[in-house]
C-alpha cells in the first residue's frame, strides 16, 4: 500500500494543450450550454449550432452557427425532423468550420424536436471525420410531450450511437426523480440542464485539472475507442457533514445508474473524484474502497481525483463508462464459466490503478469481466443499466405497446409521479 | 376397469409452473391425485422466452406431480397467456328455412358457422369460440329450438392467438412425449372454478394478476362476454419497485410483500420501513410513500386498462356486473388489492378464498387456472355450449413438429 503514495502525490500536470469544444445544437442543447457554469476551466471552448437565428442572437455564446437560412430563412425547424435536417446538410461546411481542431468534442442535444434531432447526427458525421474524441450528453422528452416526439428522439439515439464515442442519453422521466417533490415542468427541463452541467464539469475538470491522481485525455481515450456500445454515466455530490459518505450514497442512487437489476456487460470505467483542499488521500482511499466494492473489480475501474480550490468541505463523483449489452445473457448460478473464471484481484490501489491506465494495451470494450464476476461477490447488488429504455428486468423482451406508451417501463415514470426515497 | 385417465393440468406461468393431476373416471367423476407447483424460468409476460429452461422446469414440475401420484399421465391441458391473445366478437346469422318458421338444428348450426367461419392470418390460431345467447328476430331466447321466428342470430366471443407462440407452448408438452388434448385461456380456467353459477348469472369480472400477465373474463347472464390479457403484472411492481427505490430486484420483492400496498394514503408521507430489518450495514430506511405510491400507479393502470377495453367493448354495465370483481392470482395477495379494484372500477371487490369444493391446500390461487382446466377436461368444453374448439386445430398445430 505505501508505494501507492507516491503516485498519489505526483504533480504531474494534465496536458494543458487539450483542446475541448463543447457545442450546443438546437434550441435544448443550446440552452443547457449557455448554463453551464465551467468552474476554473479556461481551456474550454463554447459553441451554438440552431436553426432559430433569434434564439441563437440571444445566447451569450460567442461561437455562434445558424444553419439552413436558405431552408427555415432563420426561423427555425418547428419540430420538423426532415427541417431540420435538410438545414444541417445544407451548411456541412460551416459545422466543420465551428467544429474545427479540437481533441474533444462534448455535443449537448435535447432530442425530439426538429434541429436537435436532425442536425445532431450530421455534426457527429462531421465530427467523425476529424480526429477528436466526439462523446454527446441527449436528453430524451418526457413521456407527457407524447409518442411522437418520443418515437423522433429514439430514432436519434440509434443513429448518433453509430456515430460518436459515447452517447449518453438523459431521459427526463427519469431525471424527473431527481428534484424536489414539486418540481413544475420548466424546474424539470432546468434539472436535465444541471446534469449536463455536472456531467460536462466533472469530464473537463478531469482532463484539464492537476490531480491528486490524473487521468489524461488517453485513458479517456482508451475508453471510448470504439464507436457503437452504450455509454455509463453517473454523478453524486455532496457537501458539508459526511460528504464522502453522502456523495458515495447519491451515486449509489445516481437514478441513471440503477434502473432495475440488468447486469450489463462492463469494459473499463473511469471514475472521477472532485474535492476541496481538504480531500486527502485517506478521504481518497475511502471513495476508492467503495466505489470498488460498489462497481466490480479494481481493474476495471480507473481512479482520478482532482482538487477544486475553490471548493471545501464537497466532493463531486462522476462515473463513466462504456457497456455492451447486446450480447446479454442472464447470468446463471449454475453457469459452470462464473465460477470458474474468479480472476486475481490487485491489491496496491492507486498503484495498480495508474499501472493499467499507463502500461496496458486497451483492450477491446466488447468484452465482458463482470458477468463472469456477478455469481462470486454480492455485485448483483447493483449493476449499470442501459439508461435510454428504463425497462430494468424486461430490457430483452418486445416492447410492450398499449396506446403508444411502453408498459414496462414504470409507470409512475411515464406519469411524472415523483418518489421520493430519502 | 371402468374408463379412467389421468389428466394432467398445466399452467406455464411466468413465475411458477402449476401442475395438477386429474383422475377422471368415467364421466363424472374427478380425483385430483397429485400436484406440484415449481418456480418457473424461461417465460416473460406469460410467454416463453427459452424454450429449453421452460421445458426443464415444466417436465420438472410433471415428472414430480406424477411420483407424487405414483402415476403417469395420460393427456394434458394446457392453459395459454399472453398479450399475443386477442378477443373478437362475432355474430353469425341464418334465415329459417323451413316454411312454417320453426327453428330447426340446421338452423343452428348454420348460424354458428356464420359467425366462426371468419378465417385468420396464416400466423394466427383459434383458441376459443365462446358462445353467447341466440336471438330470433332480435329477441335473446336461451334455446331457439323449435321456436318460431325468421332470423336467428348467434354471437360468439373468439379467442385467436399467435401460432408461433402456442406452438411453443405445445412443444413443451411434446418435449416429454405427451399430448395436449386441450387449451383453453387462463382468464376462462380460473373463472369457472372461482364463480359460482349465481355469480356468474348476475356478472362478475374475474381478474387473475400473475407474475407476468393479468387475465380477466366477464361474464353477464351466465356468459363470457369477453376475456383479456394485460400483459402486466407482479413483476412489473417488483421492477417498478427496483427502478423507482434503486434497489435490488429481490429487496424490492420483499419490500413488495412486506411493506406494499395497493394503494397510497397519506399515513404514509411520515411512515418509514426498513430495507433489511436487521440492522446490518447497507440498511436503510425508505419512505412507505415511496412504496405504495410506485404500486398505486402500476395497479390503477392495469385497472384502468381492463376497465377501458370493456368500455371499447361496450360490456362495462355496473348494474350487470352485479358480483363485483373477484381477484385472483399472485399479484391478489397484495395488500389492499380489493380496495384498488373497487375504486377503479366502482364495483364490490374481494380476493377469492378459492373454490370452496377441494382440499384447503389446492384453494391458492397458484392452482385456480389449472383446477378450471381439469374442470374442462371433466365436462368437455362442449357440455355447456359455451366454450367451442373447432376440431383439427390441435392436429394443425401438433403437425408443426413433423
Amino acid at each position: 500500500m505505501n508505494t501507492t503514495t507516491d503516485i498519489l502525490f505526483s504533480q504531474d500536470t494534465a496536458q494543458t494543450d487539450l483542446k475541448i469544444k463543447i457545442i450546443g445544437i438546437g434550441g435544448a442543447g443550446t440552452n443547457a450550454v449557455d448554463g453551464l457554469k465551467l468552474d476554473n476551466l479556461g481551456d474550454v471552448r463554447l459553441a451554438a449550432i440552431n436553426t432559430d437565428a433569434q434564439a441563437l442572437n440571444q445566447s451569450p455564446i460567442s461561437e455562434k452557427l445558424v444553419i439552413g437560412r436558405s431552408v427555415t430563412r432563420g426561423l427555425g425547424a418547428g419540430g420538423e425532423v426532415e427541417i431540420g435536417k435538410a438545414a444541417a446538410e445544407s451548411d456541412r461546411d460551416g459545422i466543420a468550420r465551428l467544429i474545427g481542431d479540437v481533441d474533444l468534442i462534448i455535443m449537448v442535444v435535447g432530442l425530439g424536436g426538429g434541429t436537435g434531432s436532425a442536425a445532431a447526427a450530421v455534426v457527429a458525421e462531421v465530427a467523425a471525420k476529424t480526429n477528436a474524441l466526439v462523446l454527446a450528453f441527449a436528453t430524451l422528452p418526457f413521456s407527457f410531450e407524447g409518442a411522437r416526439r418520443k418515437r423522433i428522439a429514439e430514432e436519434s439515439v440509434g443513429e448518433l450511437r453509430q456515430l460518436v464515442h459515447g452517447l449518453i442519453p438523459l431521459p427526463n422521466d427519469v431525471l424527473l426523480q431527481e428534484g424536489e417533490e414539486d418540481t413544475s415542468v420548466l424546474n424539470a427541463f432546468a434539472v436535465a440542464d444541471r446534469w449536463i452541467g455536472r456531467g460536462v464539469n466533472s469530464l473537463c475538470a478531469m482532463l484539464l485539472k492537476t490531480g491528486l491522481i490524473n487521468q489524461d485525455f488517453s485513458s479517456l481515450r482508451s475508453v471510448f475507442q470504439d464507436r457503437g456500445g452504450k455509454t455509463i454515466f453517473g454523478t453524486g455530490t455532496a457537501s458539508g457533514g459526511d460528504y464522502v459518505k453522502d456523495a458515495l450514497e447519491e451515486l449509489f442512487i445516481c437514478p441513471l445508474l440503477h434502473l432495475g437489476d440488468r447486469p450489463a456487460q462492463l469494459d473499463r470505467i473511469l471514475v472521477n473524484v472532485i474535492g476541496g483542499a481538504d480531500l486527502g488521500i485517506a478521504k481518497v482511499n475511502e471513495i476508492m474502497t467503495q466505489v470498488t466494492k460498489r462497481f466490480g473489480s479494481r481493474e476495471d475501474i480507473v481512479f482520478g481525483a482532482v482538487i477544486d480550490e475553490g471548493r471545501s468541505q464537497s466532493l463531486e463523483l462522476c462515473i463513466l463508462g462504456k457497456a455492451e449489452m447486446d450480447t446479454f445473457v442472464l447470468p446463471d448460478a449454475a453457469d459452470p464459466v462464473a465460477t470458474k473464471s474468479k480472476r486475481a484481484v490487485s491489491t496496491g490501489l492507486g498503484l495498480e490503478t495508474e499501472i493499467s491506465l499507463d502500461t496496458r494495451a486497451p483492450r477491446p470494450v466488447h468484452t465482458s469481466k463482470l458477468r463472469k464476476k456477478l455469481p462470486d461477490a454480492n455485485q448483483d447488488e447493483f449493476t449499470f443499466v442501459d439508461n435510454e429504455d428504463q425497462r430494468g428486468y424486461f430490457d430483452k423482451t418486445d416492447r410492450n405497446d398499449y396506446n403508444d406508451e411502453d408498459l414496462d417501463v414504470p409507470t409512475f415514470m411515464r406519469r411524472g409521479i415523483k418518489i421520493k426515497i430519502k | 376397469m371402468s374408463q379412467s385417465r389421468v389428466v394432467a393440468a398445466v399452467e406455464i406461468g411466468t413465475s411458477k409452473i402449476a401442475v395438477l393431476l386429474g383422475e377422471i373416471i368415467g364421466d363424472t367423476g374427478l380425483n385430483i391425485i397429485g400436484h406440484c407447483v415449481k418456480p418457473s424460468k424461461g417465460v416473460k409476460k406469460g410467454e416463453i422466452t427459452d424454450l429449453d429452461k421452460a421445458s426443464d422446469c415444466v417436465h420438472a414440475a410433471i415428472l414430480q406431480a406424477e411420483v407424487n401420484a405414483k402415476t403417469r399421465v395420460d393427456e394434458v391441458y394446457l392453459s395459454q397467456t399472453g398479450r399475443h391473445l386477442i378477443g373478437n366478437f362475432h355474430v353469425g346469422s341464418s334465415n329459417i328455412s323451413s316454411p312454417d318458421g320453426i327453428v330447426r338444428r340446421a338452423d343452428l348450426d348454420a348460424a354458428k358457422e356464420d359467425a366462426k367461419r371468419r378465417s385468420l392470418p396464416r400466423d394466427r390460431t383459434y383458441i376459443h369460440h365462446i358462445q353467447n345467447p341466440y336471438t330470433l328476430d332480435g329477441r335473446p331466447v336461451d334455446n331457439p329450438l323449435s321456436k318460431e321466428g325468421r332470423q336467428l342470430q348467434v354471437g360468439y366471443w373468439s379467442v385467436h392467438g399467435d401460432s408461433e407462440a402456442v406452438s411453443d407452448s405445445l412443444r413443451v408438452i411434446r418435449g416429454i412425449d405427451l399430448d395436449v388434448s386441450d387449451m383453453i385461456i387462463s382468464s376462462i380456467a380460473s373463472g369457472v372454478v372461482l364463480l359460482e353459477e349465481s355469480e356468474k348469472e348476475n356478472g362478475a369480472l374475474v381478474i387473475d394478476m400473475g407474475g407476468g400477465t393479468t387475465d380477466y373474463v366477464l361474464y353477464r347472464k351466465g356468459y363470457i362476454v369477453k376475456t383479456g390479457v394485460v400483459p402486466v403484472g407482479g413483476d412489473h411492481i417488483t421492477n417498478d419497485l427496483s427502478i423507482g427505490l434503486r434497489v435490488a430486484r429481490k429487496s424490492a420483492e420483499e419490500f413488495k410483500i412486506k411493506n406494499g400496498r395497493a394503494y397510497y394514503e397519506s399515513e404514509d408521507r411520515d411512515a418509514k420501513v426498513w430495507l433489511f430489518g436487521d440492522l446490518t450495514i447497507g440498511d436503510r430506511e425508505y419512505p412507505l410513500a415511496a412504496i405504495t405510491k410506485i404500486i398505486e400507479a402500476r395497479v390503477s393502470e392495469v385497472f384502468d386498462i381492463i376497465k377501458e377495453q370493456l368500455e371499447s367493448a361496450e360490456v362495462f354495465e355496473p348494474s350487470e356486473i352485479a358480483s363485483g370483481v373477484v381477484l385472483t392470482g399472485g399479484s391478489s395477495q397484495l395488500n389492499g388489492i380489493d380496495e384498488a379494484a373497487q375504486r377503479r372500477f366502482g364495483l364490490d371487490a374481494r380476493v377469492s378464498e378459492g373454490p370452496t369444493d377441494v382440499a384447503e391446500e389446492l384453494r391458492v390461487p397458484e392452482y385456480s387456472t389449472t383446477l378450471g382446466l381439469l374442470h374442462y377436461a371433466l365436462t368437455g368444453q362442449e357440455e355447456n355450449q359455451q366454450t367451442h374448439k373447432p376440431s383439427g386445430l390441435l392436429r394443425r398445430l401438433t403437425g408443426l413438429f413433423n
